[in-house]
């Protein structure tokens, strides 16, 4: 049983939101609704002022506090490491978004980002999708258990490590390499679409993976790992790169 | 002709007289009877008129804008505050349910029979503010129906949200099981009794567990740990000690005089305000001493208290709706004043109102990671339909408390030589 996870090299990072919107484009997502976002925060001060950045994944904890805290079961933890929400299940009370430490959850029903269009609007749907986007995943890739597909109304959504290319790949496979063609159509979008390379997926569970490999000798770091949910994503940070040590922007 | 309907001691006879009246006085005069909730006007009546209109009037909106936009017609947002002023006011109605029931349980449980006057309303007003409560929370909820089976599939028992539900479950039958023995006038027995102990042990079950539904958090840091549970059963019983100061003056025209004898007694006495008055000196110092390790801690997340401290309404909460009242239920002067406790009263649940809110949107102030999109701290102020919400909640609450005045004999306490007289919806 593979434990999927990720890496992300921040060295290589250049920030350019490319996988924001090939994460997009794969699920569906509204304007706003980043599943893959990339956040942008400045250390120092004036006049000694850096501007990082770092692209945020849901991070499919190993003790995800998202699935404790949900009362229906609605979000889950598979076996092989994807957290995920069954949208038949799912109550909308924001319990999860409430306990996840990393913000990557979002509620359906909220007003348009950015100023609008109301995406809703401008593409309704007829049945009891949320909106029907003009260009979509097959109906046949659309899975309601899984997360997976345009969400319906007052649910909760998040990244689900694209469970439905995922969980396609043959048995065995210890990286997803988006430059190898027998692998790249099994690799998550953000994975294949990003122009700098800075992205690899895996089997934490095999120790000849390449992603264990990078944690292990390029010191892997976690987010927030003092709260102890112990994400499955790392970052390598390098002589460039970081990650904050705090959620909030300090204005002192 | 005059008729004179007693009042109803089972659910046989409340339908019976309601059929009666309905015969007697065909379909137009019984609904302007009902409007009237009796035949001649009287505080509950009025009680009764302005909750029902409130509660007609907010539903509708809150129901008409829920149709039309959806949740997209609250204020609260994925990356800002995800629970808003409608979690505040199903906190503040559930914890003021759980108040009233401790409130009870003094006499009930604990011996303190000087509080029998109040019992039965207690307990009543209870279960009135915990429907109010949920009611308020199902319509915040994304799929309020789906609950209701997803919850008792799911049996999630890591969540504490799952058994707030079981506990305020138990509560909530162990309310009605204990105000039907007390419309029996079964004050005594062994099973009264019982159904009286467990009741008040569901109850600080309830409660705490509400508060662990935060106090879990430790991603939130300005709700972590025990005292959050703490804090709500205390606070709670403050609630519930100011609900019922009130809502006994407001079914009494604001006049000790008119009020049978028991309860005029304990009304004038030192007891009420100083069990009021203790009450408001605890919460005052869990108020002050959260701010004071909030302030004074570099931990990242806690920049909220800042904020919190900043904002006017902290300071008319603690100075206006604490401070003011506890001096005035300690003064020799002003401590047995029915228009004092009246104004205490008001003020306490004014305080604790806001201090819901802010414990609730203050504790979700500061971002979770988003770095530059989100600057400094969260903003976030109620919408239309969630202010809606908020009134819709106590709407219930008079319409259904004032029901309850009329037809079940809420100042009824345990005999003690002469029965009281019963009162009755009278005459024409």
């Amino acid at each position: 049983m593979p434990k999927w996870g990720m890496v992300i090299d921040l060295e290589k990072c250049v920030g350019c939101q490319a996988c924001t919107v090939a994460c997009g484009m794969e699920n569906n997502r509204l304007p706003g609704e980043h599943w893959q976002d990339v956040i942008f925060f400045t250390e120092g001060e004036y006049p000694n002022t850096q501007t990082k950045w770092f692209p945020r994944p849901c991070m499919h904890c190993e003790n995800p506090s998202c699935v404790a805290v949900c009362p229906t079961r609605a979000t889950y933890k598979t076996e092989e490491g994807f957290v995920l929400v069954d949208w038949n299940r799912c109550i909308g009370c924001k319990y999860c978004m409430i306990a996840c430490p990393y913000g990557v959850r979002f509620y359906t029903e909220e007003k348009a980002a950015y100023g609008g269009p109301n995406m809703k609007e401008v593409f309704p749907a007829d049945d009891s999708h949320s909106w029907n986007p003009p260009w979509k995943m097959p109906d046949a890739r659309e899975d309601w258990k899984h997360g997976v597909g345009v969400q319906p109304h007052d649910v909760v959504s998040k990244c689900t490590f694209c469970h439905h290319r995922v969980t396609k790949a043959p048995p065995g496979t210890a990286d997803l390499d988006p430059q190898d063609p027998k692998t790249r159509e099994f690799t998550p979008a953000c994975v294949v679409t990003c122009a700098p390379g800075a992205r690899f997926f895996g089997d934490l569970s095999n120790p000849d993976s390449q992603v264990n490999k990078l944690i292990a000798n390029k010191n892997g770091v976690r987010l927030l790992d003092h709260l102890g949910n112990k994400p499955q994503v790392y970052y390598l940070t390098g002589e460039g790169g970081s990650v904050p040590s705090g959620r909030a922007l300090k204005k002192s | 002709m005059t008729t004179m309907y007693l009042e109803p001691r089972n659910f046989r006879e409340v339908f019976g007289h309601l059929g009666a009246l309905w015969r007697q006085e065909g379909p137009i005069r019984f609904l302007r009877i009902a409007w009237n909730l009796g035949h001649e006007p009287s505080p509950a009546g009025a009680m009764w008129k302005f909750g029902l209109v409130l509660f007609a009037a907010t539903f509708g909106f809150s129901l008409f804008m829920l149709f039309t936009q959806g949740h997209a017609a609250f204020n609260t947002s994925s990356d800002g505050v995800n629970w808003g002023m409608a979690i505040a006011t199903y906190a503040f109605f559930a914890l003021m349910s759980s108040g009233l029931t401790m409130i009870a349980a003094l006499p009930m449980v604990f011996g303190f029979k000087q509080f029998y006057p109040i019992a039965k309303r207690c307990i009543w007003l209870s279960i009135v503010t915990l429907i109010a409560g949920f009611s308020v929370l199902a319509m915040e909820l994304g799929h309020p129906f789906r609950m209701l089976w997803a919850i008792p599939t799911g049996m999630q028992v890591m969540s504490p949200m799952f058994w707030m539900g079981v506990f305020y479950t138990i509560d909530l039958i162990l309310l009605t099981v204990k105000f039907y023995l007390l419309w029996q006038d079964d004050w005594d027995s062994g099973v009264s009794h019982l159904v009286g102990a467990l009741g008040f042990g569901a109850v600080i079950l309830a409660s705490g567990m509400l508060g662990l539904v935060f106090g879990s958090m430790v991603m939130r840091p300005m709700w972590y740990g025990s005292f959050t549970s703490i804090f709500f059963m205390l606070t709670a019983a403050l609630t519930g000690a100011a609900a019922i100061v009130l809502a006994v003056y407001m079914s009494f025209g604001f006049s000790r005089e008119s009020m049978p004898e028991p309860l005029k007694s304990m009304a004038q006495g030192d007891d009420l305000p100083r069990v009021f008055a203790t009450l408001i000196g605890i919460t005052l110092v869990m108020v002050l001493t959260r701010m004071w390790t909030g302030l004074w801690s570099n931990l990242d997340g806690l920049e909220g208290f800042k904020a919190l401290f900043a904002s006017p309404l902290f300071h008319f909460q603690v100075w206006v709706c604490f401070a003011l009242p506890m001096y005035l239920m300690l003064s020799n002067e002003t401590r047995r004043g029915v228009a004092w406790q009246v104004l205490s009263a008001i003020l306490v649940l004014l305080g604790m109102a806001i201090n819901r809110y802010e414990f609730i949107v203050g504790g979700q102030l500061v971002p979770m990671f988003k770095g530059n999109w989100v600057n400094s701290l969260n903003a976030y102020s109620p919408s239309a339909t969630e202010w809606a919400l908020t009134l819709m909640g106590w709407g219930i609450g008079f319409f259904l408390y004032a029901l309850g005045e009329r037809l079940f004999r809420l100042h009824a306490a345990p005999p003690v030589g002469e029965r009281s007289p019963q009162a009755v919806v009278s005459s024409h």
